[in-house]
């Protein structure tokens, strides 16, 4: 369980509830208590150490032998690598926890494990979740890395400061005719940007807490924070842009990661926790250019299989509309489609945009709607311009509602849900504005991008009952019918199925393009002489799944045995091995 | 008299002595060193301290133990180190070379300069010890020398590739293979790595070609060269031979002989800098910098951000290539211009090698070192291809396989092919195996290959020589009443290369070059960069006024920077730059 002491100590107000996110030390614990709670189904080892010498663990679930669970189909869950994504650990954990349990009291979970690997890396940015714990709390995407944000020769010298000693760096807003804002004529708590062509003259600065260390008049331009994992993989890579480190895959923890997925070829399907997500909607979907370029949409082929995920997924948590994907660039997820080929899906498993749609009301069985909660009404208002024709009024006073909607209703879902995570303006005396006002408030860090701890176990249950549905949509091949033919004295016509029954193909189409998905291949266990026709390794084109099949078929010459061992050896899909009776007698067989 | 001279006097006299020694043994000479007795041909070291001999190729001991001969007998020029292993745990040493009494070595501005990425690329080691072993010599005895030193640092590290290079040296090879590291690599995708590769079948200690008596053969020996080439027939004329690519084995049984050999990467195309995956760019391995070795270079590159200039030696072709690698990629005009000045003389210095850009003149890579070097780290860099054919026959032509044949046969007298012979095959029956050694072709033999290596590092030397080299000009003090001053610094760049390319601007990869003013009674008001020196515009610095940040300072120019102070006495000034040095001037306010 949780260090709850700990955590009640240095977790803010906002997280209060049932569950609590977890720090990187009781992440430690409990994944040392669940190995030790369950030996025969997981083991955890050291994937990386950070930089502030904390470990990123790989957890491996499965029962058998270390020899058979690095060949069986496999599910990997990345979470913890975008330096803001508390939730993704938590739920890595807590489906963990929970399928190792069912592994003891569910039959199908233990079949499913008996022939399934899952690798899981709960946390690989901890110095990041330490953010969450440290005193003053401050969101950060990447790890400490040094780096000269301003280009002025100075390192991290112009962090942020928690001035009105809440323990979080949040916003703070200035007074100032130069300022860029005006409050939102709907909702005094947040600014919108000041409109000069409606004749709109800024009066507020909106700059994040703290003062300006380095007397640059740039408040805070400049602190701790530099690698973000998730933007660190070489696909999509943007070189020089912020947080991306110092080139693709340049950090211990990101290089441990790639080095695991190149010595583990098993894994079919890849789930990443952070900003991008690719299940709430449908992905772009383009012809493949084959190896002449650089892909820059999933591959059309491949794209049901993205379109089954995305209903599935967004019928577990319960959306019933798609909404717009998110990408990124140089994310984990996109390298393990596009680079390495496999089915790759990424979450966000919470922010307020997917609470409002969730909360949004649905048609039930009888047609009528239930609401959980309204959406906002539009407030009445009138337009601030007299002079103004009556039919321009009306179209102005709908462009003033719609400016800030977004982060309007944002707000009044928090207002509703978790009031803590906005912290109300409060006027404090600043020393870089003496006698100007001043205020400090808005959202606490982590608060955006993480749901309030009430929330947690519900969506973790979820996302959980969602990860463990995939586990059961690997490719999974197995051996068909196997027939024998006497051709002549010694000489034989075998023909080999290969079946595969799992869901996915034994590789996605670009998982052919890449080559990184190596072809299905029978082995028959026989010196090549014997071979008249056909081989002793055949490679076999992909296998879709539901029950695709393909065949291998020899003509060998045998004289001394009355049986043939063969294997087939699928990378996602698992091995099978298979004997072939060989009938000494009759024409029958021909 | 000179120096030169003297030395000059001395050796005379020392071979006066030799020959009156030959006079009195009675008709046998003496076997005395004849180095003693010589007088050095113009162009090499006169004293050899280190004694090498530059017309074969070492291996990672042999290059080793030159630069560590050179680091005992020139401690004073030398530092040795690792940058790292390679797959197989050989060290990749880099001898850095400056004057290490003058001057802070970590701050002078850099050349990186390495070779043998590639591991059948040897003369690229070689070119790499014998600019180290140039340098520590000449060093004191020719200006251009004393000068570099000096002013600048050198880190070469002559093999980037040491497995690849001891494989090449030491085992069965043919010219390409090699190429890569020693991790193994699943070429053929049959679930095992490195299965099936070359074999010496013949026990002859080379990799060669098999051919087989084929009344079907497509091949026939050449009329007028019939040992050392191959034609094809006519279409309408029947052939002798069909010709069976390397020698070796089915060893995996597969149908296909040697498809799976050892390696299987190129650690050229494995830097970060657009980086393309394996499908895509054959050779990228699976992430960038995912090898020890390329690792090791980076990390290395990375913590020295004093590197200004970039050299990459490969072998062949004759080319001084420069990026970028590929249609599109990064280059800018001012730097592309430098780029091309720089490698036109190195045209002039290099008989029959071209100035060539990468995707356009030659073929687009993905990854390579010189588009990581300078789209990466803003650094002037050029991958050098050494070894041209056109060298054969001294005339700029590209040389016909008859021209090929007909200079081993009566130059190289035979050496450099295997003359064929019979050898039994388990799949093939009986075959021939012969054809070119795995020396001929893309290396130069030995007596072109000091001047090879000579050529290539007086190139190298130009383009350090280009490096920002900067000055504190002139430190004009004008008063303005009321302890108040107003002083202005200039600082010169009397090289070609400014301090910080377009591309290390544009992408602020460097910290921006500082001059700042300091003294103990003295305070900044106010302070610029004077944007017009004429009509004495001046752009101010918006905070800190003691120190000015500049973007750059260029090529051959000057900046001037003005600082507007209260006080008096003396007050330094600093020019602090990550590729042009640190430098401190002393001056002071005048006495009230």
């Amino acid at each position: 369980m949780l260090s709850v002491s700990l955590v009640l100590l240095l977790a803010g107000a906002w997280a209060r509830g049932a569950a609590e996110y977890g720090s990187p030390q009781s992440l430690d614990r409990q994944l040392a208590d669940l190995a030790r709670r369950e030996p025969n189904v997981v083991r955890v080892r050291e994937l990386a150490e950070s930089r502030e010498k904390r470990r990123a663990w790989l957890v491996e679930v499965g029962l058998g032998s270390d020899t058979d669970r690095p060949t069986r189909p496999a599910l990997l869950v990345v979470a913890g690598i975008e330096g803001n994504d508390l939730a993704g650990p938590f739920t890595a954990v807590a489906w963990l926890e929970r399928l190792t349990a069912q592994a003891r009291t569910d039959p199908p979970v233990a079949e499913m494990l008996k022939k399934t690997t899952i690798y899981a890396v709960p946390c690989l940015n901890p110095d990041a979740l330490e953010r969450f714990f440290a005193s003053p709390r401050v969101q950060l995407s990447g790890n400490n890395m040094p780096r000269d944000d301003d280009h002025d020769g100075f390192v991290d010298e112009d962090p942020g400061e928690d001035l009105n000693g809440d323990g979080a760096i949040t916003q703070m807003r200035v007074e100032d005719r130069e300022g860029e804002y005006i409050p939102d004529p709907n909702e005094s708590r947040l600014l919108v940007k000041a409109d000069p062509l409606q004749g709109e003259r800024g009066a507020w600065k909106l700059l994040p807490e703290g003062i300006d260390n380095d007397r640059d008049k740039h408040w805070n331009e400049d602190g701790p924070g530099g690698a973000n994992f998730n933007r660190s993989f070489p696909y999509n890579y943007r070189y020089f842009a912020p947080e991306v480190g110092l080139h693709p895959v340049g950090d211990d923890e990101t290089r441990a990661l790639a080095d695991f997925i190149v010595s583990h070829p098993n894994i079919g399907i890849v789930l990443t926790y952070g900003a991008a997500d690719n299940l709430r909607g449908t992905p772009k979907a383009a012809k493949s250019p084959g190896r002449s370029k650089p892909m820059e949409a999933v591959d059309e082929r491949d794209m049901g299989y993205f379109e089954v995920m995305g209903k599935l997924y967004r019928k577990v948590i319960g959306l019933d509309k798609e909404m717009e994907t998110v990408s990124e660039p140089g994310t984990f997820s996109d390298w393990m489609y596009f680079h390495r080929g496999r089915l790759s899906l990424a979450v966000r498993p919470w922010d307020a945009a997917l609470a409002r749609a969730l909360a949004k009301p649905k048609k039930t069985e009888d047609g009528k709607r239930t609401t959980e909660d309204e959406e906002e009404k539009p407030a009445a208002g009138s337009s601030s311009d007299p002079n103004d024709a009556k039919g321009d009024r009306k179209s102005a006073r709908k462009e003033q509602e719609k400016r800030g909607a977004e982060q309007r209703q944002d707000l009044a879902w928090f207002d509703r849900h978790a009031p803590e995570a906005f912290v109300p303006w409060q006027t404090i005396e600043h020393p870089d504005f003496p006698g100007r006002r001043v205020e400090v408030g808005g959202y606490r860090p982590f608060a955006q991008t993480n749901p309030p701890a009430a929330l947690l176990a519900g969506i973790a249950t979820q996302q959980g009952d969602f990860l463990t549905e995939l586990a059961r949509r690997l490719p999974r091949i197995g051996i068909g019918k196997v027939e024998c033919h006497l051709l002549a004295e010694s000489i034989y016509e075998i023909e080999i199925q290969v079946v595969n029954s799992g869901f996915l193909p034994t590789a996605l189409a670009h998982g052919e393009t890449t080559q990184e998905v190596y072809p299905t291949r029978v082995i028959v266990d026989l010196e090549p002489a014997c071979f008249l026709a056909g081989a002793r390794t055949t490679s076999l084109p992909a296998i879709r799944g539901s029950g695709g099949t393909a065949k291998v078929r020899c003509t060998i010459r045998v004289a001394d045995r009355s049986q043939v061992q063969f294997q087939v050896v699928s990378m996602l899909g698992g091995r099978a091995e298979g004997t072939i009776e060989l009938l000494k007698t009759t024409a029958e067989n021909r | 008299m000179t120096s030169i001279s003297r030395i000059r006097v001395a050796l005379v006299t020392s071979i006066l002595s030799c020959s009156l020694l030959l006079a009195e043994s009675g008709g046998q000479p003496e076997a005395l060193d004849p180095a003693d007795c010589a007088l050095p041909a113009l162009g090499a070291p006169h004293v050899r301290k280190v004694d090498v001999a530059w017309n074969r190729y070492y291996d990672h001991a042999g290059l080793g133990s030159i630069l560590a001969r050179l680091h005992k007998a020139f401690p004073d020029l030398t530092a040795l180190y690792s940058l790292g292993k390679s797959t197989e745990g050989r060290d990749l040493w880099c001898l850095e070379v400056t004057a290490r009494r003058v001057g802070d070595p970590s701050r002078k501005p850099g050349m990186y300069a390495d070779g043998n990425i590639h591991g059948n690329e040897v003369q690229a080691g070689e070119v790499i010890a014998y600019t180290a072993w140039y340098l520590c010599h000449q060093y004191g005895r020719l200006d251009r020398v004393t000068a570099l030193l000096d002013n600048y640092v050198f880190y070469l590290v002559p093999m980037v590739n040491p497995d690849g290079r001891d494989n090449w040296l030491h085992h069965v090879n043919g010219a390409l293979s090699s190429r890569g590291g020693a991790a193994p690599v699943d070429n053929d995708r049959d679930g095992t790595a490195d299965e099936d590769d070359c074999e010496d079948l013949n026990g002859d200690g080379c990799i060669a070609q098999m051919r087989i008596k084929d009344p079907q053969g497509r091949w026939k020996p050449h009329p007028d060269y019939p040992q050392y080439l191959m034609v094809r027939a006519k279409p309408d004329e029947p052939g002798e031979y069909t010709l069976l690519g390397w020698e070796g084995l089915d060893n995996d049984g597969d149908g296909r002989a040697n498809e799976d050999g050892r390696g299987g990467y190129d650690m050229n195309r494995n830097y970060p800098y657009d980086w393309q995956p394996n499908y895509f760019q054959y050779g990228a391995r699976d992430y960038p910098l995912s090898q020890p070795e390329t690792r090791a270079v980076a990390r290395f590159v990375l913590a020295h951000p004093n590197i200004a200039a970039g050299q990459c030696y490969h072998n062949s072709g004759g080319m001084i290539l420069r990026g970028p690698g590929r249609e599109g990629g990064a280059m800018q005009s001012a730097d592309e211009r430098l780029l091309e000045i720089i490698a036109q003389r190195g045209e002039r210095i290099l008989p029959y090698y071209r100035s060539l850009v990468c995707w356009k003149d030659l073929y687009a890579t993905w990854g390579d070192q010189d588009t990581w070097l300078y789209a990466a780290r803003g650094i002037l860099a050029y991958t050098s291809e050494m070894w041209t054919p056109r060298n054969l026959y001294k005339n700029g032509q590209s040389p016909s396989d008859e021209d090929e044949a007909e200079f081993i046969k009566q130059v190289l007298l035979g050496d450099g092919f295997i003359p064929w012979k019979r050898c039994p095959h388990p799949t093939y029956g009986a075959v021939e195996i012969g054809g070119e050694r795995k020396e001929w072709g893309r290396t130069p033999p030995s007596f072109l290959l000091e001047e090879e290596i000579h050529r290539n590092m007086a190139f190298a030397l130009y383009h350090a020589g280009t490096m920002p080299l900067l000055r504190i000009g002139d430190v004009n003090v004008a008063p303005l009443g009321n302890r108040v001053y107003k002083v202005w610094v200039t600082v010169e760049n009397q090289r070609l290369m400014p301090t910080r390319t377009a591309q290390d601007v544009d992408h602020r990869i460097s910290p921006p070059d500082v001059v700042s003013l300091r003294g103990e009674a003295v305070q900044v008001l106010s302070s610029g960069r004077v944007t017009d020196r004429f009509f004495q515009r001046v752009a101010a610095v918006e905070c800190r006024p003691e120190r000015v940040p500049l973007e750059t300072i260029g090529g051959m120019e000057a900046v001037r920077v003005q600082f507007i102070v209260q006080g008096s006495g003396s007050f330094t000034v600093t020019v602090d730059s990550a590729r042009g040095g640190l430098l401190h001037g002393d001056s002071s306010l005048p006495a009230l």
